[in-house]
């Protein structure tokens, strides 16, 4: 069973009085060990098309299936359950709650589903050393570096155990050293574990290491390539 | 990591924002606080003054009295009716009185006085007005010989500012004179041997004896043992014209009615008026003048009282007074409502800048599976505890002050002093001890940021989570 | 949007400081104004001891010598002579304590606007001929004596549904015809019986004031004593009736024509206890008052302000109470705008860096910000002036009415119905302050924009 499932999807939406079409017929699916990205020039959707496949915004017309199930079936309050189960988001920036350790960023989504304390410590544990920061569990984000940020945010999305994480431009504020970090780590959850990861990204360091490349254009896509 | 645990985090990342509005709310509350405790206890002293020095907390009249206070209204004393309403737990003493309007002279000088005529142990025992007798007066005779003496040179330099004050207590003139306690020891028995008043109240026994307001004395240039005339109107319209001898002079804090009573026995007073067997009122006496319990009471002694008679309250006493005193009040809530206004926009502002500087944030939190609800729980109680941090810092500011002022009202002199005794006001400042008043600056303030709170948590359920995180 | 709150926040504040303000002021205005132009004039010459012991001897002997010091003064324009004792008042059934002040009927009426005072219907100001003797007394003092009274007479009736009284209530009002009541509350039990709280609220005063009757000439006797200390009296008939704002002074006060005091008294012609002098103007009392003092070394001179100090007092104090009101209102927006500053600063970081780097000196910086401070405040401040200015100017003609209050007021001597009016003087204060306020708040936020590292700054947040 696909994991994702993008359904001849549409986009419109009513930018002052012009009409944009966002996302303007796409069809597409990915398996469970994808590792997915999606490129294409500034304005060609791929934001759009990645809060669509989230959950966080809905088709004007098509459907999205996650792990079988139609998002339009869902009512809002169970789609942000849904979200919570299925998807792990990892943002550009502004990933993580300030205020909080990495350890408390990462356990704060279990939390939200009400985990015992004993299953979240223990998660959370897990989850650092798998991306190579036990030791930086008590640091704040404004004492991480930036892609050490990343690092933590990726490990808060792989929390809850989701079907796949969503990633948009996860390394456009990293050095390459940071950025190759990163990516290495997500090849390792990717292969180890078949994480499927779905990125949109301008970033070329990651469309090398890319499996399948999707080249989005006008809202449409232009070529879907798999590389081994 | 519970909600308010965030909350509290999340108000410090931003240290000088918080400071700042917990500071304008700190501020008005302090404000508002102290200057309600000094207005307030100005009122409550106000109506102290005069209630527990004249009218009392309830009174016993005839029905038409209240509206037309004429001799002709006066009543025959039932004792029967005393002896009933005696038996109200709360009442300890009905002490009937005959009080009518006079014209006093003494030798060439003239005024109009207000004739008290009272049951000399009874009037004392629930007024206490033999305390209030003068006990030193500082004439000028006085101030030179004790300008001679030994005492302390600021003592001296005082003397001059209350030059020909009169005092029935101690701890007023050390209060004025500036003397502290260790000095007491020392300084009084000198000021005492040049000062010292010789003063007695009436007593049953006295006939045709009367002691004066000090106030009244200075007036008539009349004083112990000198003799006063009375003309009036009495009962039925005939003349009433007698003479009598000062036996005593009394300090008030009220100046009103410092300046115009004559104390005199019941007997004498009904006499003069031509009379007998009658009173103008009596003074209901009670355990607890509790503001409740005087209502309660009053109730009940109305039940019991039937026409002719009614039961009159200290509020329809000093209806006047009452009055000035709304208007008065009413004109310190404006400001102070003024006030919180004004801090009000302050705490939106604020409210506003921090919604616009976390929206990122706040998309962020909602993508990954916050609630909004649960986001517009953290943000109020964020908004809360700021509240919450200012209002315990005013009031804890606050208190000192209050505390200090009731012990150590603020005690005006020189013209500010003369102004407010001439307005009827005591020249003291004191004030009130937390009550009230205080729960409702809180309120208010829970008031402003209940809209604050309202505000934002509809802004966050509006929030789009797409631009948010754009933003 | 945030500097509009903060625009708005000042506007509201100054238009409620500049108004209350402007009401407060206005009441002390027209006590001012009651005070010299009904009650005491602008100069009082005593024998010196006349104020502290009222004694009948106490008298001014040499009237003309006086008349003379004081007219021969730049500035006086008229003078006159009382004669002041303390007695009486009575009727049937009540008394009370008056002073009672004879008067020089025709200058008096050039210095008093009392006169002017009477209420329509009750008589004149000693116009009518009448070989008794007559006193002009205050209308609270002809309620103490039940000279007063409340009827409900047809004409009363006619009058009320004139005003426009709704019907049902003015025949309510009818049941109580022809019934005289002694008392104002007398009256108003009577009505309070008959009608509904609603229309006691909105009618209750004008039915008091149609049924409100005086019949003229009503007798009172007023007792007091004569030069030789002894107890004498007289009948008077009440010659018309003043009403002013101030209750004491309506209470205590009794006017008689000078002559007839004589007569009673045998206060020889040609004596007085007191002259009374008009200035051209209340502000040249302080330089009048001593020129005057030099001359009538004798005598006790005193000026209003003196005469009741709370009042010059209370004028004076006016512009520094009123300072203070603003300075605590502008204290508290002053931390809206802090924060509001700061947030513009940490906002613009980038922008800051940026034009430091290329070479704006750190005072341009600090005055750039201190000016956008000042104009938050100026324009809110201004907003609030301008919105106070044209309440004002409403209010100024169409009055407050506070009668909830009229009676605690008007025995102070204040009116209860405010015309707020303000000096220009207020607004010049009000603008200084609001320019400080813009820049006492900017200091700190200024400070952090000029601690700011340029590049750092230009790196982004």
């Amino acid at each position: 069973m696909a994991v994702v499932e993008i359904n001849n999807v549409f986009k419109f939406y009513h930018d002052t009085e012009v009409e944009v079409k966002a996302i303007n017929g796409v069809t597409l699916s990915f398996e469970k060990g994808d590792f997915a990205v999606i490129v294409g020039p500034s304005g060609s959707g791929k934001t759009t098309l990645l809060n669509l496949v989230g959950g966080l915004d809905q088709p004007t017309g098509g459907e999205i299936l996650i792990a079988g199930h139609r998002l339009s079936e869902l009512r809002p309050s169970e789609l942000i359950d849904f979200r919570m189960d299925h998807v792990g988001f990892v943002f550009q920036s502004y990933n993580l709650i300030p205020v909080l350790t990495a350890s408390e960023n990462i356990g704060f989504i279990m939390n939200l589903q009400k985990w015992p304390k004993e299953k979240r410590i223990a998660r959370t544990d897990e989850l650092l050393s798998s991306v190579g920061l036990s030791e930086r569990h008590n640091s704040r984000p404004s004492q991480l570096s930036g892609g050490q940020q990343q690092r933590v945010a990726v490990a808060r999305a792989l929390a809850t155990h989701p079907e796949f994480i969503l990633a948009d431009e996860p390394t456009a504020n990293l050095d390459s050293k940071s950025a190759e970090s990163l990516l290495d780590i997500m090849e390792k959850l990717n292969h180890e574990e078949g994480m499927t990861f779905i990125f949109s990204t301008h970033d070329v360091r990651v469309m090398k290491r890319a499996h399948r490349v999707i080249t989005l254009e006008d809202g449409k896509v232009v070529s879907d390539e798999k590389k081994e | 990591m519970k909600d308010y645990q965030l909350a509290w985090k999340n108000l410090w990342r931003n240290r000088r924002r918080t400071l700042i509005t917990a500071a304008s709310v700190f501020f008005a509350i302090f404000f508002a606080l102290v200057m309600r405790s000094f207005q307030l206890g100005a009122y409550d002293r106000l109506f102290k003054n005069v209630i527990e020095s004249y009218t009392g907390y309830l009174q016993l009249q005839q029905v038409d009295y209240f509206d037309d206070p004429n001799l002709d209204n006066s009543f025959e004393i039932d004792q029967a009716l005393i002896d009933q309403m005696k038996k109200d737990p709360n009442v300890n003493d009905v002490v009937p009185r005959f009080e009518s309007f006079a014209l006093a002279a003494a030798g060439s000088h003239t005024q109009g006085v207000i004739v008290l005529g009272i049951d000399p142990n009874s009037e004392d025992k629930i007024m206490k007005i033999s305390n209030k007798l003068v006990k030193y007066k500082l004439t000028s005779e006085t101030i030179e010989k004790l300008r001679n003496a030994s005492i302390p040179d600021h003592t001296k330099k005082l003397l001059d500012v209350f030059s020909n004050e009169a005092y029935s207590s101690e701890a007023s003139l050390m209060n004025d004179l500036g003397i502290s306690d260790e000095d007491s020891a020392t300084i009084l028995p000198v000021i005492r041997s040049h000062a010292s008043f010789s003063n007695e109240f009436l007593t049953e026994r006295d006939t045709s004896d009367v002691v004066i307001g000090d106030g009244l004395s200075e007036y008539l240039k009349a004083g112990v043992g000198d003799t006063i005339v009375l003309m009036g109107q009495g009962y039925h319209g005939t003349t009433a014209a007698g003479k009598y001898v000062v036996k005593g002079i009394i300090k008030l804090p009220a100046p009103d009615i410092d300046n115009v009573i004559v104390y005199i026995p019941i007997e004498t007073a009904r006499e003069l008026y031509a009379a007998p067997g009658m009173a103008t009122s009596a003074v209901i006496s009670l355990d607890s003048n509790d503001d409740d319990d005087i209502l309660q009471t009053g109730s009940r002694l109305q039940n019991i009282v039937s026409e002719p008679m009614t039961i009159k309250k200290w509020q329809e006493l000093n209806a006047l007074m009452v009055n000035q005193m709304e208007a008065d009040n009413r004109s310190g809530m404006i400001m102070i409502a003024l006030l919180y206004l004004v801090i009000a926009f302050g705490v939106f502002g604020t409210v506003l800048m921090m919604m616009a500087e976390r929206k990122r944030e706040f998309g962020m939190l909602v993508s990954i599976g916050m609630r909004k609800r649960k986001l517009a729980k953290i943000i109020s109680i964020e908004m809360l505890l700021i509240g919450f941090l200012g209002v315990a810092a005013g009031v804890a500011a606050s208190l000192p002050l209050v505390f200090y002022g009731n012990i150590h009202p603020l005690r005006f002199t020189g013209e500010f002093a003369r102004m407010y005794e001439d307005y009827g006001f005591e020249a003291v400042m004191p004030t009130m001890l937390p009550d009230t008043f205080y729960l409702w600056q809180i309120v208010v303030v829970l008031m402003i940021l209940v809209i604050a709170i309202i505000f934002s948590t509809r802004k966050i359920f509006r929030m789009n989570v797409i631009n948010a995180l754009r933003a | 949007m945030r500097s509009l709150i903060v625009i708005a926040a000042v506007a509201i504040g100054i238009f409620a400081g500049v108004f209350l303000m402007a009401a407060m002021n206005s009441s002390v205005v027209q006590r001012l104004d009651a005070a010299v132009n009904e009650e005491l004039s602008h100069i009082q010459v005593n024998n010196k001891d006349f104020r502290s012991s009222a004694d009948i001897q106490n008298i001014i002997s040499d009237y003309p010598r006086v008349v003379a010091a004081l007219e021969s003064t730049p500035g006086v324009t008229k003078v006159t002579g009382r004669m002041i004792i303390r007695g009486i008042a009575s009727t049937a059934t009540k008394s009370s304590g008056v002073e009672i002040t004879g008067v020089n009927v025709e200058k008096e009426k050039e210095m008093f606007t009392l006169s002017g005072k009477l209420i329509p219907g009750t008589g004149s100001y000693f116009e009518t001929d009448t070989k008794f003797n007559t006193a002009f007394i205050g209308e609270k003092l002809a309620k103490e004596l039940n000279i007063i009274r409340y009827i409900i007479t047809p004409e009363a009736i006619t009058s009320l549904r004139e005003k426009g009284i709704p019907s049902n209530v003015v025949s309510k009002v009818e049941t109580l015809q022809g019934q005289r009541y002694t008392s104002d509350k007398k009256f108003v039990k009577a009505y309070e019986k008959i009608l509904a709280p609603g229309e006691i609220k909105k009618y209750g005063w004008k039915i008091k004031e149609a049924a409100w009757s005086y019949r003229e000439g009503s007798k009172i006797i007023l007792s007091f004593l004569d030069i030789t200390n002894n107890q004498t009296g007289a009948a008077f008939r009440v010659s018309g009736i003043f009403r002013t704002n101030n209750d004491m002074f309506e209470s205590l006060s009794l006017f008689v024509p000078i002559d007839e005091l004589r007569q009673l008294t045998g206060m020889k012609e040609g004596t007085f206890h007191r002259v009374i002098a008009r200035l051209e103007d209340n502000d040249i009392t302080d330089d009048a008052t001593p020129v005057i003092r030099e001359k009538l070394a004798d005598y006790e001179v005193l000026n209003w302000k003196e005469i009741q100090p709370d009042l010059a007092m209370i004028a004076d104090f006016m512009g520094q109470i009123y300072a203070i009101f603003m300075i605590i209102i502008l204290a508290a927006l002053a931390f809206g705008i802090v924060n509001t500053m700061l947030m513009a600063v940490l906002e613009r970081t980038r922008e800051l860096g940026m034009l430091m780097a290329i070479g704006m000196n750190r005072r341009k910086i600090f005055m750039m910000i201190m000016l956008e401070s000042i104009f938050l405040s100026i324009v809110g401040g201004f907003a609030g002036m301008a919105v106070s200015e044209i309440v004002i100017a409403i209010t100024g003609k169409t009055g407050i009415n506070l009668m909830k209050y009229s009676e605690g007021m008007e025995a102070m001597g204040y009116s209860a119905h405010l015309f707020p009016t303000i000096d220009a003087q207020f607004f010049v204060t009000t603008t200084i302050l609001i320019v400080l306020t813009g820049i006492i708040s900017a200091i700190y936020p200024a400070r952090k924009a000029l601690k700011l590292n340029p590049v750092e700054a230009i790196r982004g947040e």
